[in-house]
């Protein structure tokens, strides 16, 4: 029995424009809430093991004097809080110390220090692997499936490379729109962490696309490419269960990385599960209908 | 070999690995098994995020270095640092450098240091010692021009920005001097600089503020060597003599002078090569015709050399010693030195010969060096978060056994099989390698248990396509596993791809993730097409 998917690919694009276009939306208004491994700044986790914190001006009045630009005080549980401020030099950190120790003997858990500089090379990098990321799949999916070209028409692996990026850059989208999101309601930073989740998410999306146009290809080979839009529909028949086994099981495996890691791992494993859903959705709704894209069949 | 002796033999070797393996990973071996001790010895490298400790990053300065000896000096700058460091005592201190665009950083690891204060005062105060010969004042570099090109233009972009919000009628001029004047002598004072008359001021800053009325903001951008200038005249008076005399505030945006400021002192000398790197001891001596206090050096075998080709070809000439970006004595060369020896003769007082020499022997720095990031992890902090990965790494791997086993009944048994070979290996690569395993690199690992996965689910879906085609036997598995093989061949290339960008590009956390997810990857190749095949041929009826 077979489902009619592709020819419902209007549905599909539909919805995966408004998905897009709210990311987009969310990215333009509320940006990204930057780490400060983009930034540059400071972070310092501390906890009070023998008093109680339940306020954190408490914290903000021994800093006082100490000046710290842009200082934001989180309470962290009933005895911990989170410092955020400019980077600053071992000397201040040093101090700030001695004023925490004021309110009782305090235990610095995490301290986080850096220099914009760090921020910048961050930002570069990340923008070069991703461009680089993209090209590479791109040149290797065109190659990949060369033989289509022979068999098919001049450039027509390009056209399956290209679909593969359309993918990727919808699932890159709807990852940026969602740490917008998070940003902005949960204060979920952007951070290399962030970084990291994308560039896999990324790899995975092309992982799920190159399956079904897998077997896009192999039917093509062996039955021809005269009714395209019924070759691509079978294919993606075929691969359905191993979409439907495959996908829930990854995210359950990072499900339980999200349950048992800390604050920030948890976050990085929640964007995760988010992309590798949509990287399976895109390969439908993108990846496979674009090759229909301007065309009924092929001669 | 018939072929059911063949799939006997490679069931053997990957029983061989797969206890291999399991006898590297557990932590304590028994001592009977051959070999115990190597096998016990293999430890995991957790990264600081897990067991605690410090990390810093410093940026290095190596502008005034030829391109081709940068990497040398900031090799020699990393050596000193790790002697430094393991004067200090810090168990496995991990110092590595690190290169992005044409910069050289210096990471320094110290797991599990509690005194970070000394070890960053310690680093911090360690000098640089350098040996210049004089040469033609160096040229920027054409890179170098287009960077402070740049940097102008901007700054004008800022200055006209800011012109505008003064010349507003609202305009508080001396609050925006506050906020944006780069002139540290005037910014406090809301730009204010006070009365002055003329030929006190560069020309065409003058020129400017004379032409303006009484309480007039310049309408343009006055542009001088420091930079662009928006003036404000705010009074002016005759002196006694008949004198004109304005009083006027400014804001100043700086610009970077597209040639080589020859007062510098660094820029007319030029490097050598031979710096604290090859210095092998230095202590306090009395020498001159009054017996000053100065210090004498003596260099390693390749600093030897290289003084004495440096004394050779400056005879008659000065050479300067360059003391943390200062020349402290610049002495002309009498004669080539051959010894290896040199005299740093300052007006030093014994004291401070005494500091000196002592910090010179505890190391001299190639290049000057600057605390970028500083990162420090609690020990409770790292022991929470291993103990937490470790159960979501367990239990990752149960959850996609149990779904496989419901999923596919008996091959989900085969696959958990294979899956547990999988970890088994990936664990035993982490201790041999070694792997330094952080958070990041962990999720790395479980996100490649996904990867696994697929490679196991896109042959089982295979294989039951071949029973529905109606094939049977061992063509079934053969086939099964030929068919997928595209799909899982194109799929990990592109993650493989991926991964190696990120090794290659990412830094530290970033790059940990890459490695594991590459490993775990190459690994599931090979758990997936040799050893679930195996199994499968084995023991499928």
């Amino acid at each position: 029995m077979f489902y009619k998917i592709i020819q419902k690919r209007k549905i599909f694009l539909t919805i995966s424009g408004v998905i897009i276009l709210i990311s987009l939306v969310a990215w333009i208004i509320w940006g990204l809430k930057l780490g400060i491994d983009f930034t540059g700044g400071t972070i310092m986790e501390i906890r009070y093991p023998s008093v109680k914190i339940d306020n954190n001006q408490l914290i903000i009045d021994q800093l006082n004097d100490l000046k710290l630009e842009n200082l934001t005080v989180q309470l962290a549980g009933y005895d911990g809080a989170i410092m955020r401020f400019k980077d600053i030099n071992e000397e201040t950190h040093q101090k700030i110390l001695t004023a925490l120790n004021k309110i009782g003997a305090v235990e610095e858990i995490s301290f986080q220090s850096m220099g914009p500089m760090i921020g910048r090379e961050l930002t570069n990098k990340a923008r070069w692997s991703v461009i680089l990321a993209t090209l590479c799949i791109l040149f290797y999916v065109a190659w990949s499936f060369r033989k289509l070209s022979k068999v098919i028409k001049q450039g027509e692996s390009w056209r399956y490379g290209f679909g593969a990026i359309l993918a990727l850059a919808h699932d890159i989208i709807v990852m940026i729109g969602f740490y917008a999101l998070m940003g902005h309601f949960r204060h979920v930073e952007f951070n290399s962490l962030a970084i990291t989740a994308i560039l896999t998410v990324l790899g995975y999306s092309v992982n799920d696309t190159i399956v079904i146009y897998d077997r896009i290809r192999e039917n093509i080979l062996t039955r021809g490419g005269r009714n395209l839009e019924e070759v691509i529909n079978l294919s993606i028949n075929e691969t359905i269960t191993r979409s439907f086994g495959t996908t829930p099981i990854t995210i359950f495996a990072i499900l339980a990385v999200a349950l048992f890691g800390g604050a920030s791992t948890r976050d990085f494993a929640f964007a995760m599960a988010i992309g590798v859903t949509t990287g399976a959705w895109s390969s439908v709704s993108i990846a496979a209908s674009f090759l229909l894209f301007n065309r009924k069949g092929l001669k | 070999m018939s072929q059911s002796n063949k799939n006997w033999t490679l069931f053997i070797v990957i029983v061989l690995i797969t206890i291999f393996c399991l006898l590297v990973d557990i932590p304590r071996v028994p001592s009977w098994v051959p070999f115990s001790r190597w096998f016990t010895k293999q430890k995991i490298h957790l990264g600081l995020d897990l067991q605690g400790g410090t990390q810093l990053i410093y940026q290095t300065d190596t502008s005034n270095i030829p391109d081709d000896q940068r990497s040398a000096a900031v090799e020699g700058a990393r050596d000193v640092i790790e002697r430094r460091v393991n004067f200090f005592g810090v168990s496995e201190p991990l110092i590595h450098t690190a290169k992005a665009a044409n910069e050289w950083k210096i990471v320094v690891e110290l797991p599990g240091i509690k005194n970070v204060k000394d070890a960053i005062k310690m680093i911090g105060e360690t000098p640089i010692l350098e040996f210049r010969e004089q040469g033609a004042p160096k040229q920027l570099t054409s890179q170098e021009k287009k960077d402070r090109e740049n940097y102008n233009k901007k700054a004008e972009q800022r200055a006209n920005d800011i012109l505008k919000k003064a010349l507003r009628p609202d305009a508080d001029f001396a609050a925006l001097a506050k906020q944006y004047s780069e002139d540290d002598g005037s910014k406090a004072q809301g730009g204010d600089l006070g009365w002055f008359g003329k030929d006190a001021m560069i020309q065409e800053f003058e020129k400017a503020a004379f032409a303006l009325k009484k309480g007039e903001t310049s309408k343009q951008l006055v542009e001088t060597s420091f930079g662009y200038h928006i003036i404000k005249k705010i009074d002016e008076r005759k002196t006694v003599d008949g004198k004109e005399e304005i009083m006027a505030s400014h804001i100043l945006i700086k610009t970077q002078s597209l040639e080589i400021d020859l007062s510098d002192p660094q820029s007319q000398w030029q490097y050598t090569g031979l710096t604290g790197k090859q210095l092998k001891s230095a202590q306090m001596t009395f020498g001159g015709d009054t017996n000053e206090p100065e210090v004498s050096l003596e260099f390693n075998e390749e600093g030897t050399r290289l003084f004495s080709e440096i004394t050779q070809r400056n005879v008659g000439k000065p050479v300067a010693i360059f003391l943390d970006g200062v020349p402290i004595s610049v002495p002309t060369v009498r004669e080539t030195i051959t010894g290896g020896k040199a005299v740093i003769s300052g007006d030093f007082n014994i004291k401070e010969a005494k500091e000196l020499s002592q910090r010179l022997s505890a190391g001299a720095l190639p290049v000057a060096i600057q605390l970028v990031s500083q990162q420090n992890i609690g020990p409770s902090l790292g022991r929470l978060s291993v103990n937490k990965s470790f159960v979501a790494g367990v239990i990752g791997l149960l959850v996609v056994m149990i779904f496989m086993i419901v999923f596919y009944g008996f091959y989900g048994v085969i696959a958990s099989i294979a899956l547990l070979i999988y970890a088994l290996i990936n664990m035993a690569i982490y201790k041999l390698l070694p792997v330094t395993l952080t958070l990041s690199a962990i999720a790395g690992f479980i996100i490649s248990l996904g990867m696994a996965v697929d490679a196991n689910v896109l042959i089982f879906e295979r294989i039951k396509d071949e029973k529905r085609a109606g094939k049977f036997g061992e063509t079934v598995i053969n086939d099964g596993f030929r068919h997928a093989w595209t799909a899982i061949r194109d799929s990990n290339a592109t993650t493989l791809i991926t991964c190696a960008i990120l090794y290659y590009f990412g830094s530290g956390l970033v790059r940990g993730f890459g490695l594991t997810l590459g490993l775990g990857v190459l690994t599931s190749l090979f758990t997936a097409i040799t050893v679930s095949r195996n199994l499968l041929k084995l023991f499928n009826k």
